[in-house]
């Protein structure tokens, strides 16, 4: 199967260097190949386990990770926030 | 022998015999990592002598005072690099999380400070955890101690590799398609992929969170069962982690296996499996029918089609995992970008090598619009088939023995340019996963080149204790296994 690697790209949010691209396309269209080798499966398989529902905890209040803490790791911070690019472009 | 190649059950009654102190022990194997860090580069970031021997006189000090101390107290352990610990690089051998010093530590670290281990430092691994090989890191290539010349597995190949050198006396590694039991059959050491639930995951840097868990290397069975006891447990941290009343793993030595049936699926003795790890897993299967177990012959049809239903579900879900490594708040952030689609696409171009790329593009291919009904639905169904053919199954037998992995380590380099390839190294591992079913490789001999070679057995959910009786049993019978490697 031929693989759209500029779509897979655009949705991944990746981008694959011009030089790499052709053994790229090579190697996902044989990654593809070897996961297309699944039975035909009936409809009414249900992969829900019913048998283990999660259980998830209450919803307390708890002591968490302090802010400064959590943004020691960031790459960029000011003022106690993240910095990221400008998201709002201004209308002319 | 010195301490560094004895066993951690050997060398906690040493201490607590008061025969040997912790510092001794901490001594050595820093001594030992500083010799196998250029050969095997086992290590991404290796604690210093001073900080072992910081961590161990603080043990030392406990017993001289008198203080009840665990089995593992004073044991110098090494931790996957994509375990979370507190204050210390996890890195998930990536460029993406080079410089990400963790602000908590995972419960399995939470657990280990109680049982006051010497932390030996966090070890190389495939590039989060995307691996057979752990030539995906993007620091190192780890290499194996039996023969330089091969890789140890992976992805937890650093982990392997370092407990078959000495560098630590057991170690965490990660298991989400055979990460632990593969490179333990490889490195001629023993590895549990406990069963899913088991063990917290909270602080693993997730792949696909319904298939991972973390788990014990050891050099001998008693080793891999003093670390479990450890680490087992729920955790309110972890919503998958289930409560389970937990034996003493380490109790079920010297147990009979007479009259233990073990199941034989022939798909995994057919086309494909080496003549050598065939041989010795026959081997494996004689020892143990001499000790009283009966073999019978199983079917698992729809195993054959688990490598592919593995790589879709795992990708699917790694591609939605990783979608968190945009740059903005953790992880590498590339610089000059023009706008905000620019920095995700740059920062994750450059953070991620190619492998972690291949899966998280076949994960967003099997997702996508047109293809998800033909793939992931259909990948998951086939899991919930895999699930309920292993427990019809289990009506039949109490433990299933298969081969660990279908070949011996790879060489180096082997298949680079064949991702394909690589995956095979899988095959025999994959379904245990897909079924949330514990697993443990134990080593079965050596063929040609020294290389290693384990067999695996597969219990019923939670059936670790089936896991290590026989286990324990066999190592027994087989006369111990290869110990330390020689450098």
């Amino acid at each position: 199967m031929k693989i759209d690697i500029d779509h897979l790209c655009k949705l991944s949010r990746l981008s694959i260097a011009e030089e790499k691209r052709e053994l790229f396309a090579k190697q996902m269209s044989d990654i593809v190949e070897m996961a297309s080798k699944l039975p035909p499966m009936k409809d009414d398989i249900s992969f829900l386990d019913e048998n283990n529902p999660m259980e998830l905890r209450e919803d307390v209040i708890m002591p968490s990770l302090q802010r400064d803490v959590l943004l020691s790791v960031a790459p960029d911070t000011q003022a106690g926030c993240v910095v990221v690019p400008k998201i709002i472009e201004r209308e002319e | 022998m010195e301490l560094f190649e004895k066993t951690a059950q050997e060398l906690s009654l040493l201490m607590e015999k008061k025969e040997i102190k912790a510092e001794e022990l901490a001594l050595s194997v820093s001594k030992r990592m500083e010799q196998t860090k250029d050969i095997i580069n086992d290590y991404i970031t290796a604690n210093s002598e001073e900080e072992l021997l910081l961590q161990a006189r603080l043990v030392d000090e406990k017993r001289e005072r008198g203080e009840k101390l665990s089995p593992l107290s004073g044991i110098p352990v090494g931790i996957k690099d994509n375990i979370c610990q507190k204050g210390t690089v996890t890195s998930c051998a990536s460029k993406m999380l080079e410089n990400f010093v963790s602000p908590y530590d995972a419960t399995v670290i939470s657990k280990l400070r109680e049982n006051d281990v010497i932390f030996t430092g966090k070890l190389n691994m495939d590039e989060f955890a995307m691996g057979s090989t752990c030539e995906t890191s993007y620091f190192k290539k780890t290499k194996n101690p039996r023969n330089l010349e091969y890789c140890p597995g992976g992805s937890s190949g650093g982990s392997a590799a370092s407990v078959a050198a000495g560098s630590s006396v057991v170690a965490l590694g990660s298991d989400t398609g055979g990460s632990i039991r593969c490179p333990a059959a490889w490195t001629g050491i023993v590895g549990l992929k406990p069963t899913y639930g088991a063990v917290s995951r909270y602080g693993v840097v997730a792949f696909a969170s319904s298939l991972d868990q973390i788990g014990p290397f050891g050099r001998c069975v008693d080793d891999v069962a003093l670390l479990y006891n450890a680490i087992a447990g729920k955790d309110k941290m972890d919503a998958t982690s289930i409560n389970f009343n937990h034996p003493d793993y380490r109790s079920f030595k010297g147990q009979s296996i007479k009259g233990m049936k073990i199941g034989v699926p022939y798909e995994f003795f057919g086309e494909g499996l080496d003549e050598g790890v065939r041989s010795r897993i026959e081997d494996a299967k004689k020892l143990l029918t001499s000790l009283g177990a009966c073999p019978v012959p199983i079917s698992l049809p729809s195993c054959s089609y688990a490598l592919s239903a593995y790589y879709i579900i795992s990708s699917a879900e790694a591609s939605s995992n990783l979608s968190r490594f945009d740059g903005i708040r953790y992880g590498h952030r590339a610089e000059n970008t023009k706008d905000l689609t620019d920095l995700y696409v740059k920062s994750r171009s450059e953070g991620f090598g190619d492998e972690v790329k291949r899966r998280i593009m076949l994960g967003t291919f099997v997702l996508s619009a047109g293809f998800s009904d033909e793939y992931y639905s259909s990948a998951k169904k086939l899991q919930a088939v895999i699930k309920n053919e292993f427990k019809e199954v289990f009506n039949s037998c109490d433990l299933i023995l298969t081969p660990t992995s279908p070949f011996t380590a790879f060489k180096l380099g082997q298949n680079s340019k064949d991702p394909v390839a690589n995956y095979l190294a899988d095959v025999c591992t994959v379904p245990v996963n897909i079924a949330g079913l514990p697993a443990i490789s134990i080593p079965c001999g050596t063929v040609e080149n020294n290389l290693p070679v384990g067999f695996q057995l597969i219990a019923p959910s939670f059936g670790e204790d089936r896991l290590f009786k026989s286990a324990y049993a066999y190592e027994n019978a087989f006369g111990g296994f290869l110990g330390t490697a020689k450098l």
